[in-house]
């Protein structure tokens, strides 16, 4: 048999790409510019910007997001879309707050009320993940759709409860809480530095693990995976209870800032979590982006917020700035070489 | 038994997709160090055949053998492991992830100890081992960790049939694994086949492109409306009296 020369197959015609792509494609390079960019102006327009009770506020406020951003970015790299991330912070805030204020009559100490209460927000959290993965895997509705029954019927649920716990008042009276979670070391209050090293073993099980590797070979080619051996269904679904397990304990954050479990905390966040991913760099198609991007996401969409108001702009104009940043994003997505549909 | 033993068996197997008929008592045998050319028209039941064969549908009737053992598979994951690699057309590969990550996709190398334990990848094993692995069955794919997007369709084509090289143990399903590829590179594809029949594998190759399947094959399977029609040596056949059973053309002449 003739040696066939493989030249063919090894010698790969580069790929036009000028300098100017590749920075613009680098995406966390660019928020990073765009980060400090926005610090700066703050900080000439109120010198007061760089104070680390401000920061303190800043990081109080990211932490809000960061964990619905986290479990939104697995979903979302898997392929799929979780809309019922905001929904569930009020659910699991509710019920948690309920049974917190039951323990609280029972004179339990203040520490195992909160570490109950967070277990069962997460809980709660988990279930109504079950709900939108049974929904998505079992009876085939495509995640859009699932997550959306959840959004409107986990909101309804969270105002029915807190009808029937209090007349539809916020649940629970816990100032001991809302004093706890204002202790901080540094910039970083105590529930801040809890969420972020939830966010760090997120990223870390995201790039570095089994199970990251899978959810990113799912969202790529979910074929593929299967044909691999991988357990689509299962991995998708545990996707979908990891990302209401973090919404659960977002809602235990929220209480504790709070001191009681409002029906209304929660409202709108999934758009904040999902915009933040997209910022991030991370496809809404699935298989793309980096922890680091989303996180820088986030960090970026609370700064922006944050610093708006702290410079007395309206808060209509924080929306507008979201909505351009979004599109930003969206642009330089556009401008990244995708070698999907070459042949 | 005087006849040596065949790897996989395939008894009067049918699937039912609603009301279409997709197969009909397919039967065949095929041995290892044997290239099988599965041939049909479009909805002959060629890609249903390697699905059921695949794990990825059980047929709703008939047995599986390998290696006289029967097999009924629920998973993809069952079909690999008793032995069974598949090449997809155009979707076997993730295209986001690396080369290596795709080699080694859902057999990865974790790292030593408890990190392991834990679900850490061991990246670097992987990603030198598959470049090895690849040329080993003759197939250089370039350095560096790039993303299978990165690559051309003939080095992606190559990547995917290195994979199912590597691993398979006993049968391999190559469906239409020439598709979209430059003549030049079709015949690195058709080698690699060579290399695999070398290694006592039992390749079973589907294709449109008849002058792939007269050169590379040993033995022809035709399907025409999801059932065999034919099966004979390739030296049986010529590329019009092929053209001519897979069209049906061959039985209204007589």
């Amino acid at each position: 048999m003739p040696e066939l020369d493989r030249s063919v197959l090894t010698s790969s015609p580069e790929l036009p790409r000028s300098r100017a792509r590749e920075i613009l494609s680098n995406q966390q390079f660019l928020l990073f510019v765009v980060l400090i960019a926005l610090m700066t102006y703050f900080y000439t327009r109120n010198h007061y910007f760089f104070t680390v009770g401000e920061f303190q506020n800043i990081f109080t406020d990211f932490s809000g997001y960061a964990l619905l951003a986290v479990g939104e970015m697995f979903v979302i790299v898997a392929g799929g879309i979780d809309l019922s991330v905001g929904s569930t912070v009020a659910v699991s805030g509710v019920l948690g707050a309920w049974v917190m204020n039951g323990m609280m009559n029972g004179h339990w100490n203040q520490f195992w009320v909160l570490v109950v209460g967070t277990i069962i927000c997460g809980i709660v959290g988990a279930i109504v993940g079950l709900f939108n993965a049974l929904m998505i895997t079992k009876a085939k509705l495509v995640p859009f759709v699932a997550t959306l029954v959840t959004l409107s019927a986990g909101l309804g649920f969270a105002l029915l409860f807190a009808q029937f716990f209090n007349s539809g008042q916020p649940v629970g009276n816990d100032p001991a809480a809302a004093v706890f979670s204002s202790k901080a070391i540094w910039v970083f209050t105590y529930p801040s530095i809890f969420i972020i090293a939830i966010v760090v073993i997120a990223g870390i099980v995201l790039h570095l693990t089994r199970y990251g590797r899978y959810t990113y070979a799912i969202g790529s080619n979910s074929f593929a995976a299967r044909a691999a051996g991988i357990n689509v269904q299962r991995h998708v679904g545990s996707i979908y209870v990891l990302s209401g397990f973090l919404a659960g304990l977002t809602g235990m954050f929220y209480f504790m800032q709070l001191g009681s479990g409002a029906p209304t905390s929660g409202d709108g966040f999934e758009l904040t979590a999902i915009a933040a991913v997209v910022i991030g760099g991370a496809s809404l198609t699935g298989g793309r982006g980096r922890m680091s991007g989303t996180v820088l996401g986030v960090f970026v969409l609370t700064v922006v917020t944050f610093g708006l108001v702290f410079i007395n702009v309206p808060p209509a104009w924080t929306q507008i700035v979201v909505g351009g940043f979004i599109a930003l994003a969206a642009a330089l997505q556009s401008l990244r070489p995708s070698g999907r549909k070459s042949a | 038994m005087s006849e040596r033993e065949a790897v996989l068996e395939v008894k009067s197997i049918s699937k039912n997709y609603g009301s279409v008929q997709a197969l009909t008592e397919v039967s065949f045998k095929a041995y290892a160090g044997e290239v099988i050319g599965l041939v049909g028209d479009n909805g002959a039941g060629k890609s249903t055949l390697i699905k059921a064969l695949s794990g990825v549908h059980q047929p709703d009737s008939g047995e599986i053998f390998l290696d006289g053992e029967r097999h009924n598979w629920k998973s993809p994951q069952e079909a690999i492991d008793s032995g069974i690699e598949t090449l997809y057309q155009d979707s076997g590969l993730a295209p986001d992830l690396t080369i290596g990550s795709n080699v080694f996709l859902g057999r990865e190398i974790m790292k030593k100890g408890l990190l392991g334990k834990l679900g850490f990848l061991d990246q670097k094993s992987m990603e030198a081992e598959a470049l090895e692995d690849l040329a080993k069955v003759g197939i250089s794919v370039p350095m560096s960790r790039r993303t299978v997007s990165q690559l051309s369709g003939g080095q992606r084509q190559a990547v995917a049939i290195g994979r199912a090289i590597s691993w398979a143990r006993k049968v391999i399903l190559l469906d239409e694994p020439t598709n979209h590829l430059g003549a030049r590179q079709a015949q690195e594809v058709l080698s690699v086949i060579e290399e695999a029949k070398k290694r006592g594998l039992c390749v079973i190759f589907i294709s449109h492109t008849l002058p792939h399947v007269l050169q590379v094959t040993d033995r022809i399977v035709v399907m025409r409306l999801g059932q065999v029609v034919k099966d004979a040596p390739t030296s049986e056949f010529t590329a019009e009296s092929l053209l001519a059973s897979i069209t049906g053309l061959s039985e209204l002449q007589g």
